[in-house]
């Protein structure tokens, strides 16, 4: 049984009338890499700043590493790395600076260079921060947030912004600080980034958890949808559809997508195929991803609704 | 309060101050300038000499005595103005059109009328007749005023030589001020007060506002640094900010308007105060007001009633009662005073009331820093 790290018990924050984070609950298991997933405004920086600390909840009991957040502020932060949304640090520091700071700040000797090479930062260290791509300020960020060793990371929208490869960098750091063991508590609105790096997911719709659980787990769960998309078939492959009784489209020049319940069914289509001879240029299978996990719970679309910023 | 954390602190903000080239040159910038000007203002202060345009429409004797004692008062720089004046409707003309603020005129028959009259009185006859000269003026320029009333005063020195009476009331003016000081000694420790407080006032409330806008502060949040030590650390940073530019300030006076002031421990002592008070005031201005622009004005709305009712510029008497009392309220009115007593009258009263005023506020206002401002946020 894996130890819980975090226990977040009826957790409810209001700003006056506006309940941001409307009574949730969960934990957080020790080595894992758990992602807080949802579009902006919600709740998600609300909860996890009250989880760090620096916020504090109109109700609820939040305990981390087993102390209170209301009653262990200094031991908490000393024992936690705290990569804040849209991170930023001070202009004309060099990246070794910053680094050196902070580590000061937590009356750390961590072996800056060895920090910085851990975050693949090592040819930056006397760039100065204001000069540094987007990709590598959060990777800055990133090693500011280990600077004391922490036993937790929170990680908060660490690659808004970002492009498609510098998020791909910041993914294999975050993977690789999962193999030295530590927890990774994670805020996005890219489900993409869920399914690379979370272990256990929850989703976070207007203050309410509405499903938490595996990538796996939430996808079988509430969309377990398979597309197979067949193309460049012949004609007859519609009634397969129509024979199994599933959803099938046509999508124009010999293309047709259908959506099987199951993988048993996957495998009756393809026999069909083949029984029936049909021919055809490729089949394409592909399984549900939490983008349509989260427009079956909420009827919203998480991509639209978390980049018009 | 851990004094590594601060030092930490201070540090990255004196390399972030060193590296950015622009901040140094308007920290210096703003006492230098105001140190400059007012030193070119009042350089020449009491040997002032003023331009002054002559008509001498009579041509006479007499004319050109009264044009040639003006001129040798030294006060006046006379400017005799040709036959394209003929009269006081040309005057008025020309000064409009010269952009003059004032002329005297002397008209046609003064030279008789001044002899008339002259003999007269030498035969004792009775007589009520008078010679005029004619100021032409603009009223909405201060410099014409000021003209006039030395031309009056000039001008009761000649009435009374006429009388043949010798004086019965004489004024002896004396200073307060053992030594010899200039005018910009006195200006001096205003200017300091002044700019020690815009720095630490308006660098503090920049410097948080900054922060906060670009997530800094919520990340400090996340770490041991306490926000008494940051308050610690950003008040020692307005104090090197605060040092350079008093030394700026004294280095530009006595090199170029030789500024000769006391130099004793007073001075540092309330420029520190000064800066306690106010990069304190800035602290809780940002604690309060979240936006960098409004957070701008409160600084404001605080710096000018200051500037303007501690007696930097102006002097408190000329106020109505109610300002003077409000003034005193100032926390910047005793840096004055007691920077003055510091640099000039080395008044004892002044600097131990000073002095007390300023440390139970800086101490009132840190506490009140520490107390109010957590990194906590609702």
């Amino acid at each position: 049984m894996p130890e819980t790290i975090i226990q977040v018990r009826d957790l409810v924050k209001q700003y006056g009338d506006n309940t941001a984070v409307n009574s949730i609950s969960f934990d957080v298991n020790e080595g894992e890499v758990f992602a807080f997933l949802g579009p902006n405004g919600a709740g998600k920086t609300t909860t996890v700043e009250i989880i760090e600390t620096i916020r504090t909840a109109t109700s609820g009991d939040i305990q981390i590493l087993g102390m209170d957040v209301n009653k262990n502020r200094t031991e908490i932060l000393k024992r936690i790395g705290v990569m804040p949304q849209d991170f930023s640090s001070f202009d004309r520091l060099t990246v070794w600076e910053t680094v050196q700071y902070y580590a000061r700040l937590f009356g750390s000797d961590v072996d800056i260079d060895r920090l910085l090479k851990l975050v693949n930062l090592g040819e930056e260290r006397d760039k100065h921060y204001v000069t540094l791509s987007g990709g590598l300020k959060q990777r800055v960020g990133i090693a500011v947030a280990l600077v004391n060793d922490p036993e937790i990371v929170f990680l908060d929208e660490p690659t808004t912004g970002l492009d498609p490869r510098a998020r791909r960098d910041v993914w294999e750091v975050v993977k690789d600080l999962k193999k030295r063991g530590k927890t990774i508590f994670l805020t996005t609105h890219y489900m993409e980034e869920a399914e690379v790096l979370a272990d256990d997911v929850a989703i976070i719709s207007k203050g309410d958890i509405i499903a938490h659980g595996s990538v796996d787990g939430l996808i079988d769960r509430f969309c377990s949808t398979i597309h197979v998309a067949i193309k460049g078939a012949g004609p007859g492959v519609k009634e397969i559809a129509d024979e199994m009784s599933l959803v099938s489209e046509s999508l124009g020049n010999g293309n047709v997508q259908i959506e099987a319940e199951n993988n048993e069914q996957v495998v009756e289509i393809l026999n069909s195929l083949k029984n029936k001879n049909i021919g055809y240029g490729s089949v394409d299978i592909r399984k549900a991803n939490l983008e349509e996990v989260f427009l079956e719970l909420t009827g919203e679309s998480l991509i639209d609704k978390g980049d018009a910023k | 309060m851990n004094f590594k954390l601060v030092y930490a602190s201070l540090s990255i903000t004196l390399k972030e101050f060193y590296r950015s080239k622009a901040s140094m040159f308007f920290v210096l910038l703003f006492p230098i300038i105001l140190m400059l000007l007012f030193g070119l203002i009042f350089q020449d202060q009491g040997e002032t000499v003023y331009d002054l345009h002559v008509r001498d429409l009579d041509g006479g004797l007499n004319s050109q005595n009264i044009t040639e004692m003006l001129g040798n008062t030294e006060i006046f720089n006379i400017i005799e103005v040709g036959d394209e004046v003929g009269d006081i409707d040309d005057a008025k003309d020309y000064l409009t059109e010269h952009k003059l603020n004032a002329m005297l005129v002397i008209p046609e028959g003064y030279s008789d009328g001044f002899d008339a009259i002259m003999i007269d009185r030498f035969l004792g006859i009775p007589t009520n007749d008078t010679v005029d000269v004619v100021m032409i003026y603009d009223p909405a320029n201060t410099a014409a005023m000021t003209k006039i009333s030395i031309l009056n005063s000039i001008m009761d020195g000649v009435n009374k030589a006429a009388t043949g009476m010798p004086d019965v009331l004489v004024l002896e003016m004396e200073t307060t001020v053992s030594d010899d000081f200039d005018y910009i000694d006195f200006f001096a420790p205003g200017i300091i007060a002044m700019s020690v407080m815009t720095t630490a006032l308006f660098g503090t409330v920049t410097i948080n506002t900054e922060l906060r806008q670009k997530g800094i502060l919520r990340k400090l949040a996340t770490t041991p640094l306490s926000r008494s030590e940051w308050l610690l650390a950003n008040i020692l940073y307005q104090l090197c900010m605060a040092v350079l530019s008093t030394i700026s300030i004294i280095l530009i006076g006595v090199g170029l308007f030789d500024l000769n002031p006391h130099l004793n421990l007073f001075l540092p002592l309330f420029v520190i105060l000064n800066v306690f008070a106010f990069s304190g005031i800035g602290m809780l201005i940002t604690r309060f007001v979240k936006e960098a622009e409004s957070a701008h004005a409160a600084a404001n709305a605080i710096m000018f009633p200051m500037m303007f009712l501690s007696g930097t510029f102006f002097p408190l008497e000329g106020m109505p009662d109610f300002l003077q009392t409000f003034a005193k309220v100032l926390p910047l009115y005793y840096v004055n005073e007691g920077l003055r007593a510091a640099m000039i009258t080395l008044d004892e009263g002044t600097l131990m009331t000073s002095t007390i005023v300023l440390i139970v506020l800086a101490i009132v206002i840190f506490i009140l820093g520490v107390l109010l401002t957590s990194w906590k946020h609702d």
